[in-house]
């Protein structure tokens, strides 16, 4: 069945059940905002900038963004970048994909993020080359099979949260792109102790469906250059075209690609409506927690776009946050 | 008399037999949840990709003795059977103590609590019940079925209960059926929704405003079922004709909506379902 678009789904579904198609669902708290304006909690407003550096200096840093604008933002004194380590944003290489934290509507970079990948999937092979290793990993049928390489000087640190450095078992973590190849870095989270196929169940949920769940919600670089969206697990697997969806060690409904979902950052107090634009197959394997800010319930919920990650709050490098997430 | 108890026990063993071969049949060939199998023993012995064969191997033993006990009189079958139970013994109390956290997998996927006293005692009563039909008269199954008394059926029933009160599997059942996931977490399949909105009054009032009877777009959001299909307005404009069939109950609500390409609703004035008629003078 071909996919037409989110937008339309969200009208024509709105049209079949009346239910208003602007205005937060009934499960949602009152505040939680538009697709358009983020409810920003008590923070000051965050607006993500994504491009390409054209000119840096320890003040000043120039991006051409994908729409073919040129964005000058002030760099904060207290600003810092990442780019495989934390470097200072005046030493990130002219030509580097960035993703800036920005505030004052957009014109002063808080934080810097350049060339940063999210390496996510299934364990196939792996090789060595010299002294580093080479992964082969499989991404979810649209991620297809990628290729990283794993630095021996982070080899140590990857593999202690990674104990099952073996085919078929899950494998994320996050890294730099350099030369067309992702190097990771950094580990993501603590390998899940079984193999990608054998998720454990959800609890029976006594109580029947909650309105709004709590969770984990990461990122994922497998959205488009820029892109507003978030990836979800618990997709009908012919409606999506995901042959590997509809798994989740979390009790989630199912929903559509289309679909609008709000998406709470519990630490941050931060609250927006996002569209599910991809399957979060991976995503739904994993039953870890996010101990950003105390202890969230077990599982990842929703796998969002680095540019709805970072509006919302989260810090690209710790990989996640708390969440709570209930129909837009 | 403790012959006569001993020969009533030949269809509970088959009962079970049958039971145990069916399941494990269904868990390992049916895709009912990827995985299942590496939580389910004996087959988390082996490595990976002999867990399906391990699993279709012991359903084709327990079918072979089943036919056998069933079929013929001939010893081999029983002590065969007598073999198999005490053998499983073994099995379940090793899978105890080296994997305390699988299930047996006697009746496939249904047996995914870790295993306990409860389950090791009924192959226990099993190989009991086996090793005692070795004594009785070699008589195939089917002719001590025909021929049963009601004293045999009593002890057939008195052997069944025991076995049902060693059975975790029972209160699983029942468990899964009491507390069963709502419907909005069910995987559905689209094909009876789209049966029950063919049928459904909404279809056949809109039925004259479509393009074509093939959906252009569904989808599934939390319990309901959207179909959408391309259409006409009554004043010839293209408008999206949209169903929702909610996905649960006996007879499911449908609801219908059409929109404009501006995503604004069309107002079309639904057919008549009935005409006022005059009874006349």
């Amino acid at each position: 069945m071909p996919y037409r678009s989110a937008d339309r789904r969200r009208v024509l579904a709105a049209a079949a059940l009346g239910r208003p198609l602007t205005e937060p669902g009934a499960e949602l708290e009152p505040g939680t905002g538009s697709e358009s304006a983020p409810d920003e909690g008590e923070g000051e407003p965050l607006r993500p900038v994504i491009g390409e550096i054209l000119d840096v200096s320890p003040h000043l840093i120039i991006v051409d963004t994908p729409e073919g604008r040129e964005e000058r933002l002030v760099i904060a004194p207290w600003a810092t970048a990442w780019r495989g380590e934390t470097v200072s944003p005046a030493d990130l290489p002219v030509g580097a994909h960035v993703i800036i934290r920005a505030l004052r509507n957009g014109r002063v970079a808080d934080r810097i993020w350049a060339d940063i990948t999210r390496i996510t999937g299934v364990i196939q092979s792996i090789g060595t080359q010299r002294k580093d290793l080479t992964v082969e990993l499989y991404c979810g049928p649209h991620g297809g099979r990628r290729t990283i390489v794993i630095p021996y000087g982070a080899s140590g640190r990857l593999r202690v949260r990674h104990p099952k450095f073996e085919a078929g078992y899950l494998f994320d973590a996050i890294g730099v792109r350099e030369g067309g190849v992702a190097h990771a870095r950094l580990p993501a989270t603590s390998q899940p102790p079984y193999r990608w196929t054998a998720v454990p169940k959800p609890p029976p949920g006594y109580s029947g469906l909650q309105s709004r769940i709590s969770g984990t919600a990461t990122w994922s670089d497998a959205f488009d250059w820029g892109e507003q969206g978030v990836a979800y697990p618990m997709l009908e697997r012919a409606d999506s075209d995901c042959q590997d969806a509809g798994v989740s060690c979390t009790a989630l409904p199912y929903l559509a690609l289309g679909s609008a979902l709000s998406v709470r950052n519990v630490c941050t107090g931060r609250t927006s409506v996002l569209p599910i634009v991809a399957c979060g197959c991976m995503a739904g394997r994993f039953c870890d927690r996010c101990l950003e800010c105390g202890t969230s319930p077990r599982g990842r919920i929703v796998e969002l776009s680095p540019v709805s990650f970072v509006e919302l709050g989260g810090d690209l490098t710790k990989g996640c946050f708390n969440a709570r997430v209930g129909l837009g | 008399m403790l012959t006569m108890i001993a020969a009533a026990q030949l269809p509970v063993l088959g009962a079970l037999l049958a039971a145990g071969a069916l399941s494990k049949v269904w868990t390992a060939r049916g895709e009912t949840e990827p995985g299942a199998l590496s939580r389910l023993g004996p087959a988390v012995l082996v490595p990976d990709r002999w867990r399906a064969p391990a699993m279709l191997g012991c359903a084709a033993g327990e079918a072979a003795l089943l036919a056998g006990l069933v079929l013929t009189g001939h010893p081999v079958f029983r002590w065969g059977t007598a073999a198999f139970f005490a053998v499983s013994t073994y099995v379940l109390w090793e899978l105890r103590r080296r994997r305390p956290d699988v299930g047996c997998g006697c009746f496939g996927e249904v047996s995914a609590v870790p295993v306990g006293l409860r389950s090791l005692g009924r192959t226990m009563v099993l190989t009991a019940m086996a090793a005692g039909l070795i004594w009785t008269p070699p008589v195939p199954g089917w002719s001590l079925l025909s021929g049963m008394t009601w004293p045999q059926a009593l002890a057939a029933a008195a052997g069944l209960l025991v076995l049902a009160a060693l059975s975790p599997e029972i209160e699983e059942t029942v468990a899964r059926l009491r507390y069963r996931a709502p419907c909005e977490q069910r995987p559905l399949d689209p094909a009876p929704a789209l049966n029950r909105l063919r049928t459904s009054t909404a279809w056949r009032a809109h039925e004259k405003l479509l393009s074509s009877t093939d959906p252009v777009d569904s989808w599934r959001e939390l319990c309901w079922r959207f179909f959408v299909y391309e259409g006409r307005s009554r004043s010839g404009d293209p408008v999206d004709v949209v169903f929702a069939v909610y996905l649960s109950g006996r007879h499911p609500a449908v609801r219908v909506a059409t929109v404009g390409f501006d995503g604004q609703p069309v107002e079309v004035a639904p057919l008549p379902e009935s005409m006022p008629v005059s009874a006349g003078r």
